[in-house]
């Protein structure tokens, strides 16, 4: 692995069920808040209606599928963030690269359901689907030019668009690039994951030992990364710096994480090694930490064995598994705690599990580090990893 | 800067199976559509089409191995061990190497037919879990990375008809930066009864070929489905390579784009609202164009470079089908012209003046 610099963030934007701002959401999970409730947005015909973490008050838009609507909303947020309008943002190199799952799946109910009986469905439903591509929605509302990217690798995708976008810039393609995630929920993933076991009909315990699975959640996180000489020559301030981003696949299981963690050792390996990052100087870790009972063994376990004694959390207590966005929205977090120099507790979780290979943070901590890890592992056996570093802004 | 070289290929498609059928094809001059019949609101209706054949992978892959596997998966694993057997390597106990995919679509046979069945025919808690895993864009890429042991990165693009220069834009910088020597690079799309039926519904009358891409005025697209793999090497390999892989732009065009290159390939694919790009981003040039060879798709440009990559090996052109429609100021290269240069850009539009643009040179 070449070394490469450190790229900086300088802009963040945030939503989810946390709240529908950075602020917002840090504000929430400090206070210990969250509300997962039945779904709202759909029926179900399930005899339990497990719990979700929808964004209820996001109304969208009419033109837009609500994965790619918001994408947009995080994005305005993150751009405004970063000191940035179409004016300065005008002769810029300016790339889009972001993660989704349901913002690009060619699926509509009402549309199967009418084309199976025979009908000629409205077309509708599938021209708002080819016309939401989260990437591009970004690129033709902000006018960017540059390269556009829609990353479909499931519950990884919204860490691997950090590593790709930092690579752009790292690689001279563009001056910046608007990275992140988006998805919402959506009745199909909704019964796909219940379907699959692996969700839990009552508030989701990442890394507790009565943890059944995950709740699913909807959401959008951006983040602009800017090369060095355009921040110099705006004079901005970098929020936190991408400082490594690894990713490794288990070839393994289409759903399941490998039991001994390789893939995403190799990928922690990798990010850690980018900017010669010592495990030891990692002050936290924000795991993937769905609350399913495979993915939370083998992560624990994992962390136990590359970043021993580094304290860790799960924010998907607070915000659901946002799929796509997860990843986005968690490297957020983990920027916004850095600036705090504290992190909240990991809500969910109460009572160890001695087959873990280790507990989360069970009350909200201080430390004194500058340099944190996000996870993600998703189906398909893909790990990926980032490492941020605090930033220079005040 | 990285040498990064095209070790293997693995096609299939329209013309055949093969990157030896894909030459054959190139050296005849037309493939044939075929008919697909299509589920409509009126009964099945008929579309031309140049379909793939999956045959060929039930002698690669056992049985048993595939009788989980969704269509698109088994569309992409075929290509995927095409490519590994054109380049020598063995289709197992692959560490490390990098894995890049690009469709425009993703499984659209499972998520709309096989997924939204099992709901809607049995109710919510009957939704099928194999199905749902299946859905997954990125099942493919789950799929080969067990069959073949690909350890290294793994990554899926979906960017509709930008899907290949995107997607390869990303695995050419894992290659620049070290993170991998070598990476599987492929283009996968399937012509499922959804989309064909999109293709009808938002076309009304269809053509039913043959396709003349250089027409530009003129709509005389037919959908294809395939996949095209690749090999991509930044390793001293001692097997003799196709080409080098030059350079891969993207992004939104405000003006013609300069190539400055011998040889530009078109991937125009009759689709009219692209026809005047395509047209004066030629004007001028020396160009070609394969598309009728294996339809419209997303995956069309990966094609485009499998073509490109067996002419700088041959170091001359291959006959451009229809060549005679051109209606734009080109030189559309003849059969056998011998390529000035050894450098080829393959060119793509797509909506919203999205372009793509793949640089190849010769080894």
């Amino acid at each position: 692995m070449t070394q490469t610099k450190p790229v900086a963030i300088t802009g963040l934007g945030c939503i989810c069920a946390a709240g529908d701002s950075v602020v917002a959401c840090l504000d929430a999970m400090f206070r210990g808040d969250r509300a997962p409730a039945p779904p709202v947005r759909f029926t179900t015909t399930h005899p339990y209606p497990f719990p979700v973490f929808e964004v209820p008050q996001f109304l969208g838009e009419p033109e837009l599928l609500r994965t790619s609507a918001l994408a947009l909303f995080a994005a305005r947020e993150a751009i405004v963030d970063a000191g940035l309008n179409r004016e300065t943002l005008d002769g810029l190199r300016v790339g889009v690269c972001m993660g989704t799952t349901v913002g690009s799946t060619m699926n509509d109910e009402g549309f199967s359901r009418a084309y199976r009986a025979g009908q000629e469905p409205d077309l509708a439903p599938m021209d708002l689907i080819l016309n939401s591509n989260p990437a591009d929605v970004i690129a033709r509302e902000f006018g960017f030019m540059g390269p556009c990217q829609t990353v479909v690798n499931a519950c990884s995708s919204g860490t691997d668009v950090i590593g790709l976008g930092a690579s752009w810039i790292a690689a001279g393609i563009c001056d910046m690039v608007v990275v992140g995630g988006a998805d919402e929920l959506s009745r199909i993933t909704y019964n796909g994951f219940i379907s699959l076991k692996i969700s839990d009909e009552a508030p989701c315990k990442p890394f507790d030992v009565q943890r059944k699975g995950l709740n699913l959640g909807e959401g959008a996180g951006i983040l602009v990364l800017e090369s060095e000489q355009s921040r110099q020559e705006r004079n901005c301030k970098a929020r936190a710096f991408m400082l490594g981003y690894g990713s490794a696949c288990d070839a393994y299981h289409q759903t399941a994480p490998k039991p001994d963690g390789d893939g995403l050792k190799r990928a922690i390996a990798e990010a850690l090694a980018c900017h010669n990052t010592e495990a030891s100087s990692v002050a936290f870790v924000n795991a993937h930490g769905t609350g399913t009972p495979d993915n939370d063994r083998v992560e624990s376990h994992t962390l136990a064995a590359m970043l021993p004694g580094v304290p860790f959390l799960s924010t998907k207590g607070y915000t659901g598994h946002t799929l796509g966005a997860a990843g986005a929205i968690e490297a957020i977090f983990c920027v916004a705690c850095l600036e705090q120099g504290r992190i909240p507790a990991s809500i969910g979780f109460v009572t160890a599990d001695p087959g873990l290979g280790g507990c989360p943070v069970s009350e909200p901590l201080t430390f004194t580090g500058t340099v944190a890890l996000s996870n993600s592992l998703a189906f398909g056996g893909n790990n990926a990893v980032v490492v941020l570093g605090r930033g220079d802004r005040a | 800067m990285r040498r990064i070289t095209i070790q293997g290929i693995g096609t299939f498609g329209g013309f055949g199976t093969g990157v030896q059928a894909l030459a054959q094809a190139l050296e005849k001059g037309l493939v044939a559509p075929s008919i697909r019949a299509v589920p409509t609101g009126h009964g099945a209706t008929e579309l031309a089409a140049l379909r793939a054949d999956l045959a060929p992978l039930e002698v690669l892959v056992q049985a048993r191995t595939l009788r989980r596997m969704d269509s698109f998966s088994k569309l992409a694993l075929l290509g995927a061990r095409l490519a590994l057997e054109d380049a020598g390597l063995e289709p197992a106990g692959n560490d490390n190497l990098g894995l890049v995919i690009a469709t425009g679509y993703g499984a659209t046979t499972t998520t709309t037919y096989a997924l939204m069945d099992s709901i809607s025919r049995d109710g919510d808690a009957c939704t099928s879990p194999i199905h749902f895993a299946n859905s997954m864009h990125n099942t493919a890429a789950a799929n080969i990375s067990l069959q073949i042991g690909a350890t290294g990165p793994n990554l899926t693009i979906s960017q509709f008809h930008l899907s290949v220069p995107s997607a390869l834009l990303t695995a050419r910088q894992w290659l620049l930066d070290g993170r991998v020597e070598r990476v599987l690079f492929g283009a996968v799309d399937e012509l499922s009864d959804l989309m064909a039926y999109l293709w009808m519904r938002q076309r009304g009358e269809h053509w039913a070929g043959p396709m003349a891409p250089l027409a530009t005025q003129q709509e005389t697209a037919i959908p294809g489905e395939g996949a095209a793999f690749f090999l991509l090497s930044a390793r001293d390999e001692v097997k003799p390579s196709y080409c080098t892989l030059q350079d891969v732009s993207t992004g939104r065009h405000s003006g013609p784009l300069a190539c400055g290159t011998d040889l530009l390939v078109l991937g125009a694919d009759g689709r009219q609202a692209f026809g005047a790009t395509y047209a004066a981003a030629a004007k001028g040039a020396r160009v070609t164009c394969f598309t009728p060879h294996y339809g419209s798709m997303p995956s069309g440009p990966a094609f485009d470079l499998a073509a490109a990559a067996l002419m700088l090996r041959r170091g001359k052109a291959y006959a451009t089908p229809a060549s005679e429609a051109c209606d734009f100021s080109a030189t559309v290269l003849p059969a056998d012209a011998p390529l000035a240069k050894e450098e080829i850009s393959c060119l793509t539009f797509a909506a919203d003046r999205g372009f793509g643009r793949i640089r190849l040179g010769g080894v």
